[in-house]
């Protein structure tokens, strides 16, 4: 692989078998039906992509529910392995599929800020620096003591946020992350955006398109026959927009 | 390779295991204490004075017969429960981020061990009140054996925590299994009330083993089933590692099928 790729995907296909009727998940059903054949419904996520991240370079895929994205980003990440071709990666990669993963209710912020932290590659001793700086661009020092599950969902959402932005890995693979927010959130989302753009390579999905055209350097649109297209942002999204 | 960030995400999530296990709780970690406490109160009411007619022990020995028990069954029981589940109860982490996935399996597998330690310090202090002498053989012979079964469980959590997640119902099979094994380890009632032809099953069991070598350690300072101890130790090594193959390999299409 080139030294200046971040992410390298080679013809790359995932199928998933979606048990439709007689699904046997323990052994009383296999046992009351021994001859009941359980039937599957292979279903085609991915069908032979291959594309390539640049360093520093802000990509983002795009497409219909349905087409594959979520599986993609799962297969980068390392979560779900591909049943053909294959994925490199080239450097440390984080996946924010969701903000605050492993966030704890029963847990204070502080806590859930160690746990989270951790959680994405952080150590304990960065944590301990950035603490405060944490609590004060979540806007949420009175309540680093409190509880998450006495916080509202935008509070959470800000302290998650907060931390993601302190994760030093090379690469970010961002999953929707802006779905979740309010107005003021998204902005927020799109300053620390500017701030890295060039700096880390980014594999992004999202249905804002607009976000979509303005940061990316290029852009993958997934289809729902399995197809794609990759090519210049502007390119890419005038010709999604055109299709539906 | 292990990073810094493994190390401190391993301790994590043990200490966020541990708050959660006793969270809302009056007493707390307390609990920790009282269970094993009340469950010996109970089985040495009922079982104390058939103990003294049968095995010819008196209610002292007893006490210590019937600690050693439940404090091996105890480790037993909540490594395997614990280890097994683990990969199945960190599903919502498994399927977002990519950090090591034994880390889980070995958090889980560290609180049975922080559990038998507090126990272990139990039967300090429990020994002391009734007299025991310690010797320094006896207490790192009583530690081995505890080294040897947590390396024995951690081999066996890399199997089991992956078939949890394809059969379910490997929970409530592993439930049974391990009631029977508390009959079938003499834990809390004499070898001699076993008929004969069936004392092989304890003679045979492993976790029987390690208990009569912990209560002939406390009782008489006797090193006994030394070379049955080296032999596990030997074997939950290989264990450790063909179970660390089997688990890097199996743990990646895990994901898919929570």
């Amino acid at each position: 692989m080139n030294e200046n790729t971040a992410i390298q995907v080679k013809n790359v296909s995932k199928n998933f078998r979606i048990p439709v009727k007689g699904h046997k998940n323990t052994l009383q059903e296999r046992f009351l039906n021994p001859f009941q054949k359980t039937e599957y419904r292979e279903f085609s996520a991915l069908k032979n992509l291959s594309f390539e991240v640049k360093k520093g370079e802000f990509f983002s895929v795009i497409g219909p529910n349905g087409s594959g994205k979520s599986t993609l980003l799962k297969i980068v990440s390392g979560i779900y392995v591909a049943d053909e071709g294959e994925v490199k990666v080239n450097g440390s990669l984080v996946p924010f599929l969701e903000l605050g993963v492993g966030f704890n209710p029963d847990l204070t912020a502080r806590e859930n800020v160690y746990l989270n932290g951790t959680i994405l590659g952080l150590t304990k001793k960065e944590l301990d620096k950035y603490i405060d700086e944490i609590f004060d661009f979540a806007e949420l020092r009175d309540f680093a003591d409190m509880k998450i599950k006495n916080f509202s969902s935008g509070m959470a959402v800000r302290l998650a946020f907060s931390i993601a932005i302190r994760v030093k890995s090379d690469i970010l693979v961002l999953d929707e992350v802006l779905a979740v927010g309010d107005a003021d959130f998204q902005k927020k989302c799109y300053a620390y955006f500017d701030r890295i753009k060039g700096l880390k390579s980014i594999l992004y999905v999202s249905h804002a398109l607009d976000s979509v055209e303005k940061y990316s350097d290029r852009v993958l649109w997934l289809k729902e026959d399995r197809s794609y297209e990759i090519g210049s942002a502007e390119k890419i999204v005038n010709g999604y927009k055109n299709a539906n | 390779m292990i990073s810094k960030n493994d190390i401190d995400l391993y301790k994590q999530f043990v200490k966020t295991i541990f708050k959660m296990r006793y969270k809302g709780s009056i007493l707390g970690f307390l609990w920790v204490l009282l269970k094993p406490f009340f469950m010996f109160i109970i089985l040495f009411v009922v079982f104390s004075s058939v103990s003294g007619q049968v095995g010819n022990l008196t209610s002292r020995q007893y006490a210590v017969y019937l600690l050693s028990g439940l404090v091996i069954f105890t480790f037993f029981n909540e490594g395997i429960t614990w280890g097994m589940g683990s990969i199945m109860e960190r599903a919502d982490l498994i399927l977002k981020i990519n950090f090591k996935r034994d880390i889980v399996v070995i958090s889980a597998l560290t609180m049975a061990l922080i559990n038998f330690g507090i126990n272990l310090m139990i039967v300090g202090v429990v020994g002391l009140v009734l007299g025991i002498q310690f010797s320094l053989a006896s207490v790192s012979y009583i530690l081995l054996i505890g080294l040897v079964m947590f390396l024995g469980l951690y081999g066996i959590s890399f199997f089991t925590s992956i078939w949890m997640v394809y059969v379910r119902d490997l929970a409530h099979i592993t439930e049974l299994g391990l009631q029977l094994m508390f009959y079938a380890s003499a834990v809390f009632f004499p070898v001699e009330m076993i008929p004969e032809k069936y004392r092989f099953i304890v003679e045979h069991n492993p976790i029987a083993i390690y208990i009569q070598s912990v209560r002939e350690a406390l009782t008489y300072q006797n090193i006994v089933n030394l070379k049955f101890v080296i032999g596990s130790l030997i074997v939950s090594v290989l264990l450790i590692i063909v179970g660390n193959i089997y688990f890097k390999h199996s743990v990646k299409r895990v994901a898919e099928h929570f």
